[in-house]
This record gives structure tokens, sequence and C-alpha cells, in this order.
């Protein structure tokens, strides 16, 4: 149980930062800091909905991974 | 012992100015230049039509509150007629409302009160305002409900004083629909923008335990509100019009105070900045009760910890929850998102008024036994109108408002699910909707890796960069679904 507990905590972590960086990334694009958009190719038209999908996706990696990270 | 309640302490003029008040907001009187931007002159009719589209629910309101007199406003009605999820998220977007609206109304005196003394520090002062009137909310309803009246009084005098003097003022204006600068969009672009305006007297119902016979006295001052609203709106409007070019006021920052200035004189501009800014005062005080109550409701039924609704044992007050949502109001007004908090308002608030609306109907099928001192007249038009122009106005709230409501409502999901289904359950929830996702975005990476998507607007440096850390994130998400799935239960 205390490897699992372990690679829980790992992995939880790793998914939290991952949701982190992804709602960071969402207001980098919506921003457009460091000319976000055009290194990745987004059309401005569609960046709200590029912002949405990046915060749910953020919102839904950082629960999921605290569920991990405070398994008992 | 008898366990610590709400007292019932406020008579009908108390409820009336706690309408009224919570209504008047500095903000409000801010916001108008941008209306008069984009609808000139029609500027008047666009206000009397934001008013009769409000009233069309306040009707509602009162119905229900003379039928269901029970602290926690929409939450409490929309509870009564659907339960389940949907009460649930009545209630969390207008405690969310009631709490943006707060921290509105405190910047919003900052802003009018810098208009006399531009050195202040706008966030602090704003801060502060919101600390007092946390500790007045958490002293009693009578200090409340006392301030509110006395505030309410002054700023009702003040603008009396104003409209009074514009009404004496002769020159005549004409007053048409179609004069938009922008055409018929722009007329309902103001329309949903100023939707603001009368936010705030729904409020009275939320405080239905603190009132003296509720089902006689909310529908009173509920209606006695908004046709005082209406009336003083619309006049302030008019004559800021009358006095003002429609181009020269859309470019002050306090546009009825400037208005005032040219019609009183600079007394008059500082008699009405001084207004707007106690009317500041009394928003920020109503909010911040409305959101405790809201708060006190939902804790009270279980849908939030327990300790939520707590009573105070001296002032019989739920004083965690006005300290809870005060922490929250605190944080956005020190932040000072301007723009945020006001769309965060209006759709908060619309979502509310359409549900209330339904719920109007529902009651009246599912539930026709129970003692209405209050119908909303020529029924069924009256809530299905109040529902077809909320969702109306939803067409011209800015689309990043929509997605942002969208966020808060999937966040309202997650708090919901989590309170009312077992831990284990949420966590194979969680781990099955990872597992899909990893999957989805390890497969995303195969059709870019063998050119079946293409990169082809960036860099090939860039497009590798993307394609390894795209499988990373699949990989992390597979193994984080993997563990939640198989995780073991605890409850």
């Amino acid at each position: 149980m205390k490897i699992r507990r372990t690679i829980s905590r790992a992995i939880g972590l790793m998914q939290s930062l991952v949701g982190g960086l992804a709602i960071f990334l969402a207001f980098l694009c919506y921003y457009n800091v460091f000319d976000v958009q055009v290194m990745l190719g987004f059309s401005i038209e569609n960046v709200e909905l590029y912002m949405l999908v990046f915060i749910i996706f953020g919102l839904f990696s950082i629960i999921s991974g605290l569920f991990l990270f405070y398994e008992q | 012992m008898p366990q610590p309640h709400l007292k019932r302490e406020l008579g009908l003029l108390r409820t009336t100015m706690l309408g009224i008040g919570g209504t008047l907001s500095a903000g409000n009187f801010v916001i108008i230049g941008h209306a008069v931007g984009l609808v000139g002159y029609s500027i008047v009719p666009v206000v009397l039509i934001c008013g009769i589209i409000s009233l069309l629910t306040m009707l509602s309101y009162c119905e229900l509150s003379a039928a269901i007199p029970k602290a926690g406003g929409e939450y409490t009605f929309v509870k009564v007629a659907y339960g389940g999820f949907i009460s649930f998220v009545t209630g969390w977007f207008e405690w969310l409302s009631n709490m943006f609206y707060a921290a509105l109304s405190s910047i919003g005196f900052a802003y009018v009160v810098s208009y006399i003394f531009p050195q202040i520090n706008l966030p602090l002062t704003a801060v502060i305002i919101v600390i007092l009137f946390t500790f007045i909310n958490v002293r009693g309803m009578k200090e409340t409900g006392t301030a509110e009246t006395v505030i309410t009084a002054f700023v009702l005098a003040i603008l009396g004083t104003y409209i009074l003097s514009g009404w004496s003022y002769t020159k005549e204006i004409s007053i048409s629909l179609p004069s938009s600068p922008i055409g018929l969009i722009g007329i309902f672009a103001a329309t949903a923008y100023l939707f603001e305006l009368y936010l705030g007297a729904e409020a009275v119902a939320a405080a239905q335990a603190e009132i003296k016979n509720p089902r006689k006295n909310i529908p009173r001052a509920i209606i006695l509100s908004a046709i005082v609203l209406i009336a003083l709106y619309t006049s302030i409007v008019y004559i800021a019009v009358k006095v003002v070019p429609p181009e020269v006021l859309s470019q002050q920052s306090s546009p009825i105070a400037f208005a005032a200035d040219q019609l009183m004189g600079p007394l008059g501009g500082v008699l009405v900045t001084i207004g707007l800014a106690i009317a500041g005062l009394a928003a920020t005080n109503e909010a911040i009760m409305a959101q405790s109550r809201v708060l006190y409701a939902m804790s009270r039924d279980g849908y939030l910890p327990k300790e939520l609704s707590k009573i105070h044992k001296r002032f019989c007050t739920p004083y965690v929850a006005v300290v809870a949502g005060s922490v929250f109001i605190l944080i956005l007004t020190a932040t000072g998102f301007i723009n945020f908090v006001v769309y965060a308002v209006n759709l908060g608030f619309i979502v509310g008024f359409t549900i209330v609306n339904f719920s109007v109907m529902k009651l009246r099928k599912d539930a026709p036994y129970l003692e209405r001192q209050f119908k909303t007249p020529l029924y069924p038009l009256t809530p299905i109108a109040g529902i077809a122009t909320s969702v109306f106005l939803l067409a011209f709230i800015e689309p990043s408002v929509l997605i942002l409501g969208l966020e808060l409502s999937i966040i309202a999901l997650l708090v919901y699910y989590v309170r009312m289904i077992g831990y284990a359950r949420i966590r194979i929830a969680f781990g099955g909707i990872s597992l899909g996702l990893g999957g989805f975005i390890v497969f995303l990476t195969y059709l870019m890796r063998n050119g079946n998507i293409s990169l082809s607007s960036v860099s090939s440096e860039i497009a590798t960069i993307v394609l390894y850390a795209l499988l990373f994130v699949g990989v992390v998400q597979i193994l984080a679904g993997v563990l939640n799935v198989t995780a073991p239960s605890r409850d």
C-alpha cells in the first residue's frame, strides 16, 4: 500500500501541475502573452473556445490530481 | 434551551427601503454613460423597458414570497418547486451574484468618492467599506435595516433635489426608439447592459425570516420598490440627456454628477456625488446581507458545510456565513476586476430570474393548495414574458461572459455531486473521464505523428515539443485514471 500511495502522490501531483499549466496556457492564449496565439497557430476568432477547453481540462485535472494526492 | 434564530424586525417601510437601497448602487450611475453612447436620446425608453422587464419577474417574486415565507429568496422558492440540483444551482448563482454585486458596489463607491478626493487609494477604500459592512451585518438585522433606511432616505432626498431641478429646466428633447446611433441592435444591447440597473430589489425576498408579516409586506415592498425605481431612474436619465447632449454625457466617468454640475452648479455635482457614494454603501450592505442569507439556507439544507448556518447567540445573525462570504468579497474587491464582476452579476441574475419564473408556473400546477396572498396578474403571460425577455437578453451578453457562466455551472455541478454522492463514486467518475481523456490525447498524438493531423502553421521545433507534451499529458491522464478507478473505498 505504501508503494501505491507514493505512486498516487506522484501522479496526482503531476496531474494537478498539468491542470495548472493548462489554465496558465489558457490565459497566455487569451491575452496573447509572448505571441502564443501565433506560436501555436491559434486563430483569433476561436481563442475563447480554446480558453474554455483549457480551463475545463485544467480544473478537471487539478481536482482529479488532488483526489490522488490526498488518497488515504 | 431554545436555539438562537433570526428575528422578525423589519416593517413595510424598512423592507421597501431595503429593496430600493439594494438597487441604488453607485456603479449603476456610472454605466449609464456607456449606454447613452449606445442609444443616444433613446436611453429614456430603454431604461423604462428595463424597468418593465424587471417588474415582470418581480411579480413572480411577490407570489413566491407570499406563498413560501422562508429565508433564502430564489434558492428557497426553487427548492420547493424543483428541489435537487436546480435549486442548488439557483442558490449557487444567487450567492455568487450577490458577492460580485457587493464587490461592484464597494468599488463603485471608491470610484465615485475619487471624483471629490482623487488622491484616495481605490482598492483600499473599497476593502475598508466591505470590512465595515461585514461588521454591521454580524451585529444584527436591526442595525442593518436602520442603516439601510437612513442611507436610502438620504440618497432619495439628494436624487429628488436633482430631479426637481431638472423638471424646471426648459429645454425639450424628442425621444423615439429608432434614434439609436447603431439601430435596433444598439437598443437591445443597451437593454441587456442596463438590466443591472434594477438588480437588488429582489434581495428583499432573501431576508424573509427577518420581516414582519412577510406574506403581506414582502409583495408590497417589492412592488413599491420597483415602481419607485422605474420612476426614479427614468427621471434621472431623462434629465441627464435633457441637460447634457448624449455624445458629451457618454464621455463622462460620472455622467449623472456631471449633469448635476451643469444643472445646479458645482455644488450640485458635489451633492450628487455624495448621494451616489452613499448609494454605493447601501448596496454593499444589502448585497453582503443577501449573500449570507443564501449561504445560510444552502448550509441549513446540507448542500454546504453545517458551520455556515451557525447563528450568533447574542446578535442572532448567521455570522459565519456573513464572514465567509465577505472573505471572497474582499478578495474580489482587492483585485479590482471590475469588468469581470459586472458581467458575472448580470449573467447570474438573468439565470436566477428565468428559473424563478419557471418556479411560479411549476408551483401553480403542482401545489395549487399553497396559500397565495398575492397572485401574479395575467398568469401565465407574465412569467412567460419574464422568461422570454430574460432569455432574449442572454443573446446580447458578451460570449466571454457566457463561457464564464458555463465554467461556474461546472464548478457548481462538482460541488453538488461531491456533497451529495459518495466520495468513492466521484473518484471512479473522475478516473473514467481521465482514462477517456488520456486515451483521446494519445490517439491524437498518434495521428499527428503519422501526419493525419498537420501542424502546418507552426515551426517543426514547436510541433515536436507539442507532440511530446501531448504524449506526456496523455500518459499522466491514463495513469491517474487507472489509480482513481482502482482506489480503495473509504465510504
